[in-house]
Parts: structure tokens; C-alpha cells; sequence
């Protein structure tokens, strides 16, 4: 696979191809550009005031005034979930973020670099690939306290092994290429060669796992809200009110559980779908 | 060949449970095992172990035998335990004496241990012993009786112990049926006994030397026990036997299921599910729900009295008339549970009875101004914490009082911390804010106030120091005279009616969920299921 | 980096699996082994296990750390009864060796797990090795259970996506795998009770291994439905197994997805290869090049992601146990780590390294048996 090949025209008839021959990237990418809508405009769409309660109205089944129902304090359900778009897209998101950016260039320079460094790191590697990840994340959220922060911080922790070492495979393949070694000739210091002309190049690669992970990352919330080292109440994330609902099953208050979880379920499954189309159209097999 | 023997009858006995016994025994057998599903935990067999559950508490009171058990009465329909009946249990009677100064307790002639040999005074008094010696969760407890030294326990005959308090304490005798008080076959547990461990803690652990109405079949910490009737035991009412055969006592974590195992059939009772399933399980009509208002409990709302800006009486005052009590109680509890807010009173209580509803109203106006008067008249921040094992109710409250405060200006931040670490905040008294609750296992007045209003101990939610109310309690806890107890009461309710250390709100039901045939569901002090009081109906 | 993938980028989720495996696919640099023949599997058996020691000690001092931050004190915790007081937490606290610097702490740690001690459970009251021996089987047989369930359908997906890439019943393959991934798998547990249990009352009670009035069997691996195979007893073999059913679906459908991607990718690889082309130029049926030739060389690949998988199933299926009340090792962390109780979360994270490299391990051995490029070398 040529790293100069991204960017062509033939790329992007490519992607064209790919969309055509795959409905469901297409729609993917549609509804996760919703999602983004949503997220960004929650304020002004929602109905009611997310965390304002009304107990007289808890509760209440799906009706004309409360499209999802009410819950417990008699919030009205479809404003919380539009509200959380935006916290639950803001968690992945930088979780996904931070572990990229940190393992990008924490990969791309032992990749480089080799040596001394370079086996350091894949020690620290080796540890955090060992530990059960889903306990790591959730003992460290126990750690260093439920909050948003810690939350992304604990997944952006779990997935930095998988960029660190995916980064540095990929540069540790390209470092002595031709074009690398042309652009060292030029008189480029180290940093800019890594910089300028590795990380651009593996770029493309690692969309695929930062769409994968992100769908990956609402998860995780999830399910740490669930043994209940989620976001605090009353804010509104789709974790939280998953966990909370599906304690609901039982007494048949299915709006509950079903509304949030369907969010949850479509934005995870946006996101897997388009890493999935992004990496047909990266595959050069697929292009013949 | 021994082994080999062995080998053979446990597969014979495996085969016969398996192959399945003539339908009828086997539907018989069913009907006479209980099977309790529950979220927690049972860690050990002796409860006085440092770390023991609630769950553990419960099960040892089947499993030990006390000198002394507590009485139960019917209120509303509902069986709720009733500490003013005292009757003996390994005991067959006891005496005070007139000075209130000793009890004379005389054992059962043919009252035996599990493995048959009977039981003796050293046996007792080596028990009691190990209550107020043994490093342990009992020492504490039996301070409250003030019973603290092995002096106090004494041989007075072959089948006689006495025991002797300084001063008469109202508690020392009901001490001795809390379930830390339980009464061990010493000659078993000295067998297994070492030099670092006198009184067999580490063994008792898993094992038992009880003399109980059931004997411990299965032990699996953290997933089941299961317990089998003890056909000698002599302990009951007018001796009778308890009415199930066997009991599985199983932990289920997911409340849902514990739900949907009880209305199924699977299992026959539940005592912690959720408020919000109890609605529907009752209004489906499959299972029997009995709710019955924990009597010796309270949940609160808790200030640090030693923290800014809640050492200002005003601030507690502020924030007091400024919580929707009716709001937090309809979301939290599904207005299940006996309100002790919206009392009319003012200045003394119509009695000494404790907890009681205090004159805790919502009103605005009031809020504002006592919160000026208090000079923060633009209000403050603070964070209010919750445990998570508590969720289910407390983010309710939090929520709603987060949305009231912020009313009058006061800006929460909700903290909702997991259980250990909740609970070494508490203790540490780092909390400024925040909810939870306390059972009170001797449920007098005055051990209310000593308990969570006294001393600088986990228990002092508030942190309080109120030198009346330390006077009063330690007066009251010896007072003979019964009016003037209960004047010393009604001082001590009032006193915290006007200073609000800390916010009573509620008592919750203890809702038991069971099958349609279980009767006799007790409402116990230790808010754990008594396995010997119930039985199924033919 | 060695290029084989059991080495090579071995990250914590399924998805993620898929990823690293795809691309190793996709580069052709599965498989590059260079030993066949056994004493060399033995010299790398020992050489890999002696290279994975300073990970896993990495593994025990992180952990031990990462409890010591956690700011609840389990003595107060514990002795939190209804009257303890600060002597009982004093007391807990020294029993615990909690009184002590962290630093010497750490060293008497280290030193009782090089003699197998792992400490003792305060939830529990056990030791910590003997909760995790008992527990232990009851999750590697719901995993594996699981794991099976997960590859049964997920290779005939993967081969039916395969042999018509780019048409709808590819389309459909994807969909349906990737909804399994989408549903938390406490979601989909409380649903499948909720449907198969109480409305349906198709499955037992979802309260563990088998069902409470049932004979318990002989204690011989742990493993129930090996067990009951041994001593015979079907009817036991049968109520176990639709016991383990439904906590094994949920963690099947999580899986599915990684597993027929693999499938997938690798069929396509291996369908267009040379001797895939050759075989079907020389006329024989198509099924017999599906199944013989095809199939045999791509379930090398599915077969290390299916390992990487189990390791990572076998920690992350804290939620399943819980919902499922099954009493495995993964619930009992959690329970322990919810109340501050050091020693068997430290316990549990140590033996799932311990497994994470053992099953590396044994792909890599498998792989090394089964390479045909190996064998030629």
C-alpha cells in the first residue's frame, strides 16, 4: 500500500465507488452527520428543560406533549436524550482524542526513533495490554473520582496501547522509504520528518479505529454507569439512563430504557458501520 | 474399605436427589424450603467479624441461639418485631434485680448443641466473655448496655449466670439479644482456638458451634447458604419448631431478577427490591407484598456542623425550609414510608417517641430570609454526596435538591461516590453535605440521640456537639424514674428540632416481596429476614 | 516487532482485534515463523513465558498502586457496622498491614504472591486463591461457551459474506453483526431474561450455574458440564447447559461482529490466492474449493483473533456475570473493587495476565502446528 496514493482523484473516485456499492456507509455517515447536528444544536431543538423536574408528571408513558414519556422526576425523556448527544459525542470524541494524539506521536516517535526508547515504551505497552481493560477503566475512574473527565481519561488510557503501537508499526515500516530519506536529504530535522511526513501518511489507517472507537467509547460509559461510576445525575447521558432504565424492565415502564437505548444503539452502530466502509475504502483490494 | 464406603453412599445419595423422588416428596420438599433471593452478601458465619454484612447479622440469628429473644406484635395487619416482650430463648427465664443492678438468667435443663452435648454455664459465660474480649464488632455494641468486663459475667450455678452492671442501664439486658450476643459450644470452638486467636474468630468464621434453630448445610461466601432445620431445638415459642424444612439463602445482584424470580415462583421471598418495582408487583397481583414502615430506621439529609457555612444554625434553618419534602418523597419512595417531615409543632413534641415527624416545611420565603440573616444572602456552593449502593433513591433527592437549592441561590454539586469510598468520607467526617441512613437496632429514645448525636464517632452524621443533648442522653440512658425520662426526651427532640444538625426526612417500608402462600413476614429490628418466623400456608 | 500476530498488536476490544488483525491480513505478514520442529516450540514456550514476566510484574505494581489511590480505606468499610468504632477501623486496619508505608506494603506483597499468596477477601472472608480457584472454572466455561457459540455462526456468516462480497447478503451480514456490538451487553442480558424468563419461561432462573434445587456434581475440574459428562448424569449435563445458555448468547452477540469480519477478510484473501484460482481452473466443484482448500487456510487467522477474544471476553464480562449472577471471577473484582477490597481485585487482574499470556501462547503454538509455511521450512 503506497502512502502518496491518498488524496488522488483516483481516491475519491474510489470513495464514490465504495458509497455506490454500500449503501449502508452512506447511510452511516448520514446519520452520524445527524447525530453531530443534533449534538451541536440540542439547546435550541429540545422541547422542555432537560433537568427541570415535575414530579405531578412523573412517569408518564409516550403521549403527544412527551414524545418519549417522563421519567422518575418527570423530565420529559426526548430532551434528555437530545441533551446528551451532545455530553455522550463530547466523551468519545475526546477520549478518542486524546489516545489518538498521544499515541500517534508517542508511536510515531518510538517507530522512528527505535532503540532504548522504543523498548521502554513497548514494555508499558505490554503491561497495559495484559490487564483487563474493562476493570482498569473502571478502577481508575474509582481512583480518581466519577466525572466527566476521569471517564474519558480512563478510555482514552485503555486505548492508547492499540495507537502507540499501531503508529509505530506503521512508521517503523516506512522510516528508511525513499521519500523520507529524499525529505532528511532536504535538510528536514527528525521532528519534521515525523511530523510532517509520517503521522499525515498513517493518518488514513487509523480513521478506521478512531470511528470504530468511538462507537466503542459510548459504550464504555455505558457500562460504567451501569456498576454505577458513570456521570453524576441529574446531567443526561445515554449511559446513565440506559443503566437506570433497564432496572424498569420489569415494571413494564419501557419508555425508559427502550428511547436511550436506541440513541445509544443507533450512534454506536453509525460509527461502526462507517469505520467499517472507511476501511473498504482504504483497502487497495478492493479498488481492482 | 473406608474410602471407598464413603465414595459409595455419596453416590448413592447424589443419585437419589437426582433420579428425583416420588413426585409428592419431592413437591413436599419444595413446600418446605424457603428460598430467599437477596442483592448482598453473606461473608461469614460470625457475625461479631470485623467487615461482617447486614445479610450475616440476619442469617446468625437462625443459626445461634441468644439467652434472650425479642417478642413480635401485629400493627396494621404487618408482624413488627416488639423489644418491651423479652422472653428467654437459650434462657428459659431471667430476673432483674430490684436495684436494676443484676440479671440472673437460668438456662434451659435440655437445651443442646448441634452436636448434641448439652449446654453449660461456662459455655455461656465464655461466650459473653468473648462478646467484651474478642476483637471485635460485639465490644461496641455491648458498651451501649455498659458492659465492658468479664467481671461482669459470673457462674452462679450449674445452669445459672449472672450479670452485673455498675448502674442500671435500660439497655443492659436488651443487649443480650442484638445478634453479636450469640452463644457458642465452647469446648468446640477452643478445639480450634491457637495462641494468636483465644476465641476461635478465624474458624467460626466457617464454621459454627451453635445450638440455633438451623444448622448450616451449605456455606459459599458471597453466593448461597444454605441451612437445615435443627429437629432439637428447644429455643422457640413454647418450644415449637420453625415451619421450613431447609432455607436457601441466595445472593441475586440485580434487583430486576431478584423481581422477576419472586413473581415467577423460583423463590419464595425478596427484602431488597426496588421502590419502583414494588408498585407493579403489587398491582399484577402475582406475589404478596408486605410493607411495613422501618419503625428503627430513618434516612437523613446531614449537615457537618463543624464546617462552614454549616456550623451557622441559620444556613441548617435555610436550607431546611427551602428542601421540597413532598416532591423528594413522592420521587424517591413512590410515597411509600412514614414522612418525619410536615410536623405542625412547635418548641416541645406532643411525646417522647423518636423518630417522630418534626415541623419540617418547605417555604421559600423563609429560606431566603434566614439565609440573609445568615449573611450570605447570594447564596454558596457546596457538593452533596450520595453512596452509589444508595442510588436508587438518593439520585432522586439529589436531583430535587439540587434544582431547590439553586432557587435560593445555593449552588449544589452532586457527588455520588462508591460505597467504600463513601463510607471513609463519612467516617472521616470530610462530608459537608450529603445523605444517608441509620437503624438503630434498640430502639429507645434516648439510644437514638446517644447513638447519632453524641460523641465524636462514625455515627454522628453531623458531627454535632451540643452539650445539652450529651447531658441529657447520659442522664436518660440510667434514669428510673419514667417521667422524667420522658421529659428528658421530649427536651432532647426538641432541642433538635430547633438546631437541625441534621434532617430526618423518612423512613422507608421495608417491602417484602414474597409468594402468595408465605405468612408470618416480621418486620426484625436488624431489618434482615427471621427465617423462624415464617411459614407457608397449606 | 515479530510479525506473527499473536505478537504483533494485540489490543484490548474485539473491534480492535479485528482492526489489527485485518491489517495483518491484509499485508500478508501472518505467519512468518521460523521453528518447526518441537524442541523448538519448546525453546520459544519458554522463552515467551520468561519474556511476559516483566509485563505481568508490570501488571501487579500497577494494580497494587492504582488500589492504594483509590480513595475508600477499606477498613472503614468494613468495619462499618452498626456500631464500630475507631478502634475497630484501627485494629481492621493494622490486621490489613494498611498501617504500614506503602513502599513496604508493596514489597510484602510482592513477596507473598511469589509463594502464592494472594491475601485474603474481605467480602468473601477467603482466601483470595481459593475464591478464584472455585471461580475460575465458572467463567472459563461460560467464555468458552460463549466463544463457540460466537465462531459457529459467525464463520458460516463470515464464508456466506465472502463468497459474494459487495452484495446484500453481505450488507445484511455486516448490519446484523455489527447490531450485536451495539447493544451493551447488560441491555441485552436484562432483555433476553426479561423475554426468554419471564414472559416465555423458556430458560431456568438466571441465577448461576444450575439450577438451585438440582444435586450439585462430584467437584472434579470445575467445570460443570465436564462433570456431569463424567459421572454420567445427562440430566444434570442438561440443565447446566441451558443454564450457561442465555449468559452465553449475550456474550456471543458482542462478539460476533470481529469474528465474521475476520472470517470475511480472510476468505476473501485466501479465495483470490493462486492455488484457490488453480484449484477451481482445474475444474473441482465449487463447495470442495470452499470448504477443503479455502476454508482450511483462512481459519488460521480467525483462530488468532478468536484467542485474543477469549482473553479479553474473559475480563470484560464483569456486566454479564452480574446480570447473570453467575458466580465467575470477573463479578467478584467488581464486587471487591466497588468496596475498596484490595486484595482480590489485585488477585484477579494478576491471573487474568497470567491467562492473557498463556492464551497468546497457545495461539502461537497452534499457529506454528498448523502453518503449512512452517512445516515447510
Amino acid at each position: 500500500m503506497s502512502a502518496t496514493a491518498y488524496g488522488t482523484p483516483s481516491t475519491l473516485r474510489h470513495v464514490g465507488w465504495v458509497l455506490r456499492g454500500n449503501p449502508l456507509t452512506a447511510l452511516a455517515a448520514a446519520g452520524a452527520a445527524l447525530l453531530l447536528f443534533v449534538g451541536v444544536a440540542a439547546p435550541w431543538l429540545v422541547p422542555y428543560d432537560p433537568i427541570a423536574s415535575d414530579v405531578a408528571i412523573a412517569l408518564q408513558p409516550p403521549s403527544a406533549a412527551h414524545w418519549f414519556g417522563t421519567d422518575q422526576l418527570g423530565r420529559d425523556i426526548l430532551s434528555r436524550i437530545m441533551m446528551a448527544t451532545r455530553l455522550d459525542l463530547a466523551i468519545a470524541a475526546s477520549a478518542v482524542g486524546i489516545s489518538f494524539l498521544a499515541g500517534a506521536v508517542i508511536g510515531a516517535v518510538c517507530g522512528y526513533r527505535g532503540g532504548r526508547l522504543d523498548r521502554t515504551v513497548g514494555r508499558v505497552v505490554d503491561v497495559l495490554m495484559a490487564f483487563p481493560l474493562f476493570v482498569l477503566a473502571m478502577a481508575m475512574v474509582a481512583a480518581l473520582g466519577n466525572r466527566v473527565e476521569n471517564i474519558v481519561i480512563a478510555t482514552a488510557v485503555i486505548n492508547l496501547p492499540f495507537y502507540i503501537r499501531f503508529a509505530r508499526a506503521e512508521v517503523n515500516v516506512r522510516r528508511n522509504a525513499g521519500w523520507v530519506e529524499a525529505a532528511r536529504a532536504a535538510g528536514d530535522s527528525h521532528l519534521s520528518v515525523v511530523l510532517r511526513f509520517l503521522l499525515p501518511n498513517i493518518l488514513p489507517a487509523m480513521a478506521v479505529q478512531i470511528s470504530l472507537n468511538l462507537g466503542w467509547a459510548i459504550l464504555n460509559a455505558a457500562g460504567l454507569s451501569f456498576i454505577g461510576l458513570g456521570v453524576t445525575a441529574p446531567t443526561p447521558e445515554w449511559g446513565i439512563m440506559v443503566a437506570e432504565g433497564a432496572r424498569f424492565i420489569t415494571s413494564g415502564k419501557w419508555w425508559l430504557v427502550a428511547f436511550p437505548g436506541l440513541a445509544l444503539m443507533l450512534s454506536v452502530l453509525c460509527f461502526n458501520l462507517l469505520g467499517d466502509g472507511l476501511r473498504d475504502i482504504l483497502d487497495p483490494r478492493m479498488r481492482t | 474399605m473406608k474410602i471407598d464406603r464413603r465414595t459409595m453412599l455419596g453416590g448413592a445419595a447424589a443419585a437419589a436427589g437426582l433420579a428425583g423422588l416420588p413426585g409428592g416428596a419431592q413437591a413436599q420438599s419444595r413446600a418446605e424450603t424457603m428460598r430467599q433471593v437477596t442483592g448482598n452478601a453473606i461473608n461469614t458465619l460470625d457475625p461479631t467479624m470485623l467487615g461482617s454484612t447486614r445479610e450475616a447479622f440476619g442469617l446468625s440469628m437462625n443459626v445461634y441461639d441468644r439467652l434472650i429473644a425479642f417478642g413480635r406484635k401485629q400493627v396494621d395487619g404487618n408482624w413488627v418485631f416488639d423489644q418491651s416482650q423479652v422472653r428467654g430463648e437459650l434462657a428459659e427465664r431471667h430476673e432483674v434485680s430490684a436495684d436494676g443492678r443484676t440479671i440472673t438468667l437460668h438456662l434451659r435443663s435440655d437445651a443442646k448443641w448441634h452436636d448434641g452435648t448439652p449446654v453449660t454455664a461456662e459455655d455461656i459465660k465464655w461466650s459473653l466473655d468473648r462478646c467484651v474480649s474478642a476483637r471485635s464488632l460485639a465490644v461496641s455494641q455491648f458498651q451501649t448496655g455498659s458492659l465492658t468486663s468479664t467481671d461482669q459475667f459470673r457462674i452462679a450455678g450449674p445452669r445459672t449466670i449472672q450479670v452485673m452492671v455498675d448502674k442500671p442501664d435500660r439497655l443492659a439486658l436488651h443487649n443480650l439479644g442484638v445478634p453479636y450476643a450469640i452463644m457458642i459450644n465452647s469446648t468446640l470452638a477452643k478445639k480450634h482456638a491457637t495462641a494468636e486467636d483465644p476465641w476461635a474468630q478465624a474458624w467460626l468464621q466457617n464454621n459454627t458451634a451453635a445450638s440455633g434453630a438451623y444448622i448450616v448445610e451449605t456455606f459459599r461466601p458471597g453466593e448461597q447458604v444454605v441451612l437445615r432445620r435443627n429437629e432439637n431445638w428447644k429455643g422457640g415459642v413454647d418450644g415449637a419448631l420453625p415451619y421450613f424444612r431447609r432455607i436457601i439463602c441466595q445472593t441475586v445482584p440485580e434487583a430486576a431478577t431478584r423481581a422477576n424470580l419472586v413473581e415467577r415462583g423460583d423463590a419464595d421471598l425478596s427484602i431488597d427490591l426496588q421502590a419502583s418495582d414494588i408498585d407493579s408487583l403489587r398491582s399484577r397481583g402475582r406475589v404478596k407484598v408486605v410493607s411495613i414502615p422501618q419503625t428503627n430506621g430513618f434516612t437523613h439529609i446531614a449537615f457537618n456542623t463543624r464546617m462552614a457555612p454549616f456550623d451557622n444554625v441559620k444556613v441548617r434553618q435555610a436550607v431546611a425550609a427551602a428542601l421540597p419534602y413532598e416532591d423528594m418523597f413522592k420521587a424517591a419512595l413512590f410515597s411509600q414510608g412514614r414522612k418525619l417531615f410536615g410536623a405542625t409543632w412547635e418548641g416541645t413534641p406532643p411525646d417522647a417517641s423518636f423518630p417522630q415527624p418534626l415541623p419540617l416545611r418547605t417555604d421559600l420565603d423563609a429560606a431566603k430570609r434566614l439565609l440573609a440573616e445568615a449573611g450570605m444572602p447570594d447564596g454558596f456552593a457546596t457538593p452533596f454526596a450520595f453512596s452509589a449502593g444508595q442510588a436508587a433513591t438518593a439520585e432522586p433527592v439529589a436531583a430535587l435538591l439540587k434544582e431547590s437549592l439553586g432557587k435560593i441561590g445555593i449552588r449544589v454539586d452532586i457527588q455520588k461516590l462508591p460505597d467504600a469510598q463513601f463510607n471513609t468520607a463519612a467516617a472521616e467526617k470530610k462530608m459537608p453535605f450529603y445523605t444517608d441512613a441509620g437503624t438503630a437496632w434498640l430502639p429507645a429514645t434516648y439510644y437514638f440521640f446517644y447513638l447519632y448525636f453524641t460523641r465524636d464517632q462514625r455515627w454522628n452524621f453531623a458531627s454535632w456537639d451540643n452539650p445539652r443533648i450529651t447531658e441529657l442522653a447520659n442522664k436518660a440512658r440510667f434514669e428510673q424514674d419514667p417521667a422524667a425520662y420522658e421529659a428528658q426526651c421530649r427536651e432532647m427532640i426538641s432541642i433538635l428540632a430547633a438546631e437541625k444538625p441534621l434532617l430526618m426526612v423518612w423512613q422507608p417500608n421495608q417491602d417484602a416481596v414474597m409468594g402468595p402462600k408465605v405468612e408470618g413476614y416480621t418486620y426484625q429490628f436488624h431489618r434482615q429476614v427471621d427465617f423462624r418466623d415464617l411459614k407457608r400456608a397449606g | 516487532m515479530s510479525g506473527a500476530p499473536p505478537d504483533g498488536a494485540s489490543p484490548g476490544t474485539p473491534e480492535e482485534a479485528a482492526a489489527a488483525a485485518a491489517e495483518e491480513v491484509v499485508r500478508g505478514t501472518g505467519g512468518t515463523h521460523h521453528t518447526g520442529v518441537l524442541s523448538g516450540i519448546g525453546r520459544r514456550i519458554g522463552r515467551r513465558l520468561l519474556s511476559s514476566l516483566p509485563a505481568i510484574l508490570g501488571v501487579v505494581v500497577l494494580t497494587f498502586l492504582l488500589m492504594r489511590v483509590l480513595p475508600g480505606d477499606p477498613a472503614v468499610f468494613f468495619a462499618s457496622g452498626p456500631s464500630a468504632g475507631q478502634e475497630e477501623i484501627e485494629a481492621l486496619r493494622r490486621d490489613l498491614g494498611l498501617d504500614k508505608p506503602i513502599p513496604v506494603q508493596l514489597l510484602r506483597y510482592l513477596g507473598d504472591v511469589a509463594t502464592g499468596n494472594l491475601g485474603r477477601s474481605l467480602t468473601t472472608g477467603q482466601p483470595v486463591v481459593t475464591d478464584l480457584r472455585q471461580r475460575l472454572p465458572a467463567s472459563l466455561e461460560l467464555t468458552l461457551c460463549a466463544l463457540l457459540i460466537a465462531l459457529s455462526l459467525a464463520v458460516p456468516l463470515g464464508i456466506l459474506a465472502a463468497l459474494r462480497p459487495g452484495s446484500p447478503v453481505d450488507h445484511a451480514v455486516r448490519f446484523v453483526c455489527t447490531l450485536g456490538v451495539c447493544v451493551p451487553t447488560f441491555v441485552s442480558g436484562l432483555l433476553l431474561i426479561y423475554v426468554f424468563y419471564y414472559l416465555l419461561g423458556w430458560a431456568p432462573d438466571p441465577t448461576g450455574r444450575i439450577d438451585i434445587f438440582a444435586a450439585t456434581p462430584p467437584d472434579i475440574t470445575g467445570f460443570l458440564l465436564v462433570d456431569f459428562a463424567i459421572t454420567g448424569n445427562w440430566e444434570g449435563w442438561w440443565s447446566a447447559a441451558m443454564q450457561l445458555l442465555l449468559p452465553a448468547c449475550t456474550m456471543a452477540l458482542f462478539v460476533l461482529a470481529p469474528l465474521a469480519r475476520m472470517t470475511r477478510a480472510s476468505m476473501l484473501a485466501v479465495l483470490g490466492s493462486d492455488f484457490v484460482r488453480t484449484a477451481r481452473s482445474v475444474g473441482l466443484p465449487r463447495w470442495r474449493v470452499v470448504v477443503v482448500y479455502a476454508l482450511r487456510n483462512a481459519l488460521l487467522p480467525v483462530l488468532t483473533i478468536a484467542g485474543i477474544v477469549f482473553s479479553t471476553m474473559l475480563g470484560a464480562n464483569v456486566l454479564v456475570e452480574k446480570v447473570f449472577s453467575w458466580p465467575g471471577v470477573a463479578s467478584y473484582a467488581l464486587d471487591a473493587l466497588l468496596s475498596s477490597d484490595y486484595a482480590p481485585v489485585q488477585g484477579f487482574v494478576l491471573l487474568m495476565a497470567s491467562i492473557f499470556v498463556l492464551v497468546n501462547l497457545l495461539v502461537d503454538i497452534l499457529y506454528g502446528i498448523a502453518d503449512p509455511r512452517v512445516s515447510m521450512e
